[in-house]
């Protein structure tokens, strides 16, 4: 007997097994990498392996000693990897400008000398005289980093490494994740609005009525994303349909600025999620059985105390479960926002794209995507907690 | 005076939710080199620009490509564990459930940016199984959902039977459970090939200039000089959407019909 | 030479929970044995333990001299019917029943005239391209029957096979199932926990409770001589009747019931004179008027009567001491109040083991 249920879980672990191995590999490892990208920072130590022992010892005074920089010019004079310099040079450019530049002059000096161990650097570029670039050195020397995390944040350390604030003009972290919440926040209450009264209509009608109704959420959940949200540009551009309707019933006389600020978002990403509000509130409504409203009015309750005191307490889980629904998907939103965004309505998805594509900036893209992972997961958790319902879109 | 503001509440929000997809089809024939109304006379020509011009037609090739190999390797992994998970044999399997419908809430992006790094680590970038591979994780919760609901549907009494009447535990298997999970698995796929064609984000953080798919040609169209091919892509899209869709729909009525009885 | 089919100190635990408590229990061939006990009693666990789908904790399971209990269950030969039916349900009612001759790898020419045959004899054969959900419950049953039947098997084995249909229905096929058994010697296991099915079908019942045989015996021997408590109340409806052993003397003992009442009732041995023992007496044993003669005589007063159609139930008491008769309607009329003579034979009281 016992042999027997050790043959049922090795036949089931073997059917696993694959996708276990599969999303390990191609799921959490890729995240763990993203999230390890936020802290792990060594790649100017990885390239300058004896300046990073050598330069420990240097005191950030002037210039450090002789031997930190024969160091260097050894490190730069063997290194061979293009790529691994190339985002030792980045790294270090981005901590202090003007890095590539010394660099690429004193890289091709150094490899050229017929005896590294005789180059003197201030006489390659009199810019190694500058104490500014030795402490740009040696800052990024250690393999991990809080930098991204708390830049991220708008933090940064200062020179005696307290914590601090960023200056207000030089990041917009926080204003982009307040931004983020803002837009989420004011497309679940959209979604709320329409869709709590539209699915108690659709579960109080019968026969084609509630049909046409369903379908009418059924069947945008059924068309590519992208379809919507061209469909959305369609509408909303100066010469769109809406515009043009306005005006020729004579409301407007000048194209509303519909499109590429924060109202053409929220409209798009409404009607985007409105299904993931509609349906779980749906379901709920139909598992309360009809003659509770009856038996609350012949309890003498008027319609309006009946659904005050019955059918809206009753219907709240499915609220509850759509609105997390919707705002957890919402926050993670990239394509709507910037497809019918201004740049003033980018939400946090389109900056770790930025950071990530436009300027490789791979650590701050991990800290901030680490941010949205833990801030989605914990909903998620709540979301399920709340929703017995295994309903969850990709978006 | 309440039931005129249901009526009008409902229908205003039925218009809400379809007008944009019926606004944006009538554009894939216009005339004009505008993506707007209205309409000065109907043409093929974007119809005709969608299959000819280069970066469209091969979009559509690799959506094709990257949409099946994504199918075929989430519905191959996806049907496995659903069969693994399903007697509850395994321990922890509340948490490998949650582990293998993760993908589908963790935001794309963040997914997008770990994606890239990690293929680039394994050279795998810009590649067609990068991609393929990128889209299979996000297809393999709704395999996973879907054929573990079909097989949910099926009576382990029937199992038994089969088994009482002198068939084999792999002979059950393939005269028993996997006609009756077939639905399942055939929904599950439909929904998987779905999701690759509307994949969008992870697209754009792994695939090169060589493995554009439509969605990421549109969505690169729109940013940049929209055209009604757009519109001409989007009617495509839906067709073939609503094609997938109405077979599924198609598959799961059937399936419903047939396991009435084994309940009844 | 070993029983047909034999259980030997059979036990069957879930976890902690003993669901089977060796269990020992002798089938014949040909037989047509119930088990019957309330709902939890372990009837399917054995059934199960039979058809190979469980393993017992402990003990061994033989059929036909051969022990099986170590065999999957596709190398059992048992036809298993169960009480959903189970019919594949993306397969014709033809396919259903030809499945279990496919598995044995029966030529096709001669599947297709056993199938026949077999369809033949339960009157589906105008059926036999429609899908289970096309049929009705009666016919699901008798397909899922006849599937069990077709590959010829040593034993079938039934879970309550008619609990899903309604009373007319499986009256009629009590009675098929019964004709079946009959005309094809079949050796049957059939689980219920319906009392009157158990007593028109059988051959043999066995009456369960809590994981253990209570008593197993013919349905006559069951219903007239139960022999524990638990048997006497679970089959039918009995007067218990606890009573101090006045004298025991060649196989009679004088009972004291109380309120100054004695009567005799037939000791099966073991009894002895000052102990207290309990008593089952059939309400339709007790006759109401004169008394024969040999039988217990009781002065009662009959304290109500309850009408049921075809017979009346008549309470009787005198102080704390009560019985319930079951009288036909025409035996006489019964006013409350009244004074009656309740008689039996002692024969009709029979001793329960505590
Ligand atoms: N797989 C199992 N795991 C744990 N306990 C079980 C299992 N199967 C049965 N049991 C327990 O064993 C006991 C007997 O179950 P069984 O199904 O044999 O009863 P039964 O006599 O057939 O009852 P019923 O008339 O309700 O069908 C019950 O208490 C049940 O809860
Ligand atoms: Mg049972």
């Amino acid at each position: 007997m016992k042999s027997g249920v050790l043959r049922d879980r090795s036949g089931a672990l073997l059917l696993v097994l694959p996708v276990i191995v599969f999303l390990a590999v191609f799921f959490l490892w890729p995240l763990w990498t993203m999230v390890t990208a936020a802290f792990v920072d060594d790649a100017v130590s990885k390239v300058l392996p004896r300046t990073a022992s050598s330069i420990v010892s240097w005191d950030g005074q002037g210039v450090p000693s002789q031997a930190t920089r024969k160091a260097l010019v050894q490190d730069l004079s063997a290194a061979s990897e293009e790529q691994a310099l190339g985002e030792a040079v980045r790294r270090l450019n981005s901590a202090a400008s003007g890095f590539r530049t010394l660099l690429g002059r004193t890289i091709p000096a150094v490899k050229a000398a017929p005896d590294p161990a005789q180059v003197d650097l201030a006489a390659v570029d009199p810019r190694w005289n500058d104490t500014r670039f030795w402490v740009a050195l040696k800052e990024a020397m250690p393999p991990y980093t809080d930098r991204n995390i708390l830049a991220a944040l708008d933090l940064k350390r200062d020179a005696s490494g307290i914590i601090v604030a960023e200056a207000a003009d030089v990041s917009a972290h926080r204003l982009i994740m307040l931004r983020t919440l803002m837009v989420a926040a004011m497309v679940t209450v959209a979604c709320a609005v329409i869709g709590f009264p539209y699915a108690m209509l659709a579960a109080s009608l019968t026969g084609w009525k509630r049909s046409v109704l369903l379908l009418a959420v059924v069947l945008p959940l059924w068309t590519s994303l992208l379809v919507r949200t061209a469909a959305w540009f369609i509408l909303l551009q100066n010469e769109g349909l809406i515009n043009r309707a306005l005006q020729a019933i004579g409301l407007i006389d000048s194209p509303l600025p519909l499109i590429f600020n924060r109202l053409g978002v929220v409209i798009a990403m409404t009607h985007v999620l409105l299904p993931f509000m509609v349906l779980p509130i749906y379901s709920v409504i139909l598992g309360i059985p009809r003659n509770l409203m009856s038996a609350a009015q012949s309890m003498g309750a008027g319609p309006i105390r009946a659904f005050w005191r019955v059918l809206l307490p009753l219907s709240l889980p499915g609220l509850l479960s759509g609105s997390l629904l919707v705002f957890m998907v919402a926050i993670g939103y990239y394509i709507t926002p910037a497809l019918l965004g201004g740049a003033n309505d980018q939400m946090i998805s389109s900056v770790i794209a930025f950071y990530a594509t436009g300027t490789a900036n791979w650590g701050l893209a991990g800290a901030l995507g680490l941010i949205l992972l833990v801030v989605t997961t914990v909903l998620y958790a709540i979301y399920g907690r709340f929703s017995t319902s295994q309903q969850v879109p990709g978006a | 005076m309440f039931r005129a503001l249901q009526a009008t509440f409902g229908i205003a929000v039925v218009v809400f939710l379809l007008m944009p997809i019926f606004a944006i089809l009538p554009l894939a024939f216009t005339s004009s080199v505008f993506l707007n109304y209205p309409i000065p006379a109907y043409s093929m020509r974007w119809m005709h620009e969608l299959t000819t011009a280069e970066v469209w037609r091969t979009s559509i090739l690799n959506s094709l490509i990257i949409g099946s190999g994504a199918t075929v390797l989430a519905t191959v992994l996806g049907t496995l564990a659903s069969l693994g998970m399903r007697r509850g044999a395994l321990p922890m399997a509340g948490l490998l459930r949650t582990m293998f419908l993760l993908p589908m809430v963790v935001p794309a992006v963040v997914l997008g940016v770990g994606m890239q790094i990690f293929l680039v680590r394994l050279g795998l970038a810009s590649t067609y199984l990068g991609v393929i591979i990128a889209h299979a994780v996000l297809c393999i919760p709704f395999v996973i959902v879907s054929v573990s609901a079909a097989l949910q549907g099926i009576d382990p009494t029937i199992e038994r039977a089969a088994s009482s009447l002198g068939a084999r535990p792999v002979t059950v298997f393939r005269r028993v459970t996997l006609p009756l999970a077939i639905p399942g698995v055939v929904s599950g796929a439909i929904f998987a090939f779905a999701t690759s064609l509307d994949e969008v984000v992870l697209t754009l953080f792994v695939a090169g200039p060589n493995q554009r798919t439509l969605a990421r040609q549109m969505f690169s169209s729109i940013r940049e000089n929209i055209s009604p091919t757009v519109a001409a892509a989007a009617l495509l899209l839906i067709v073939g959407t609503l094609c997938l869709g109405g077979l599924g729909a198609l598959l799961r009525w059937r399936q419903g019909r047939k396991t009435a009885a084994a309940a009844a | 030479m070993r029983p047909f089919i034999q259980f030997e100190s059979v036990s069957k635990a879930f976890g902690s929970v003993t669901v089977v408590n060796a269990l020992d229990l002798a089938i014949e061939k040909g037989e047509f044995v119930s088990l019957l006990g309330p709902s939890g009693s372990g009837k399917t666990t054995i059934l199960m333990m039979l058809a190979g789908f469980e393993r017992p904790t402990q003990g061994a399971i033989y059929l036909d001299g051969k022990r099986i209990d170590h065999l999957p269950p596709y190398r059992r030969q048992m036809g298993v019917v169960f009480q959903n039916y189970a019919l594949f349900p993306h397969m014709t009612v033809a396919e259903n029943v030809a499945f279990p001759l496919e598995m044995q790898r029966v030529p096709r020419a001669e599947i297709a005239r056993r199938v026949e045959r077999a369809l033949d004899m339960v009157k589906l054969k105008p059926l036999k391209d429609r899908r289970p959900s096309q049929l009705s419950g009666g016919q699901q049953q008798r397909i899922a029957l006849t599937r069990a039947l077709v590959f010829e098997p040593s034993v079938i084995l039934m879970d309550e096979p008619l609990g899903a249909l309604d009373k007319q229905l499986r009256e009629h096929m009590q009675l098929e199932i019964r004709e079946l058994h009959k005309r094809l010697g079949l050796t049957i296991v059939f689980v219920t926990h319906d009392q009157s099915e158990a007593l028109t079908m059988s051959d043999r019942i066995a009456v369960f409770n809590a994981g253990r045989i209570e008593q197993i015996d013919n349905p006559q021997v069951i219903y007239d001589t139960p022999r524990t408590r638990f048997v006497a109340e679970f089959i039918g409806e009995t007067n218990l009747i606890e009573a101090k052993i006045a004298s025991v003397d060649n196989q009679v003992a004088r009972l004291s019931l109380g309120a100054g009442l004695s009567a005799r009732a037939h000791a099966a041995g073991g009894l002895s004179a000052g102990q207290t023992a309990s008593f089952s007496l059939r309400p339709e044993r007790i006759r109401l008027g004169m008394a024969p003669e040999g039988s217990n005589a009781l002065d009662m007063t009959i304290t109500d009567c309850i009408y049921h159609g075809d017979h009346m139930r008549v309470q009787l008491a005198r102080d704390d001491f009560s019985l319930v008769a079951r009288c036909e309607r025409l035996a006489g009329h019964w006013t409350v109040g009244a004074p009656v003579v309740a008689s039996f034979d002692p024969r009709d009281c029979t001793v329960l083991a505590q």
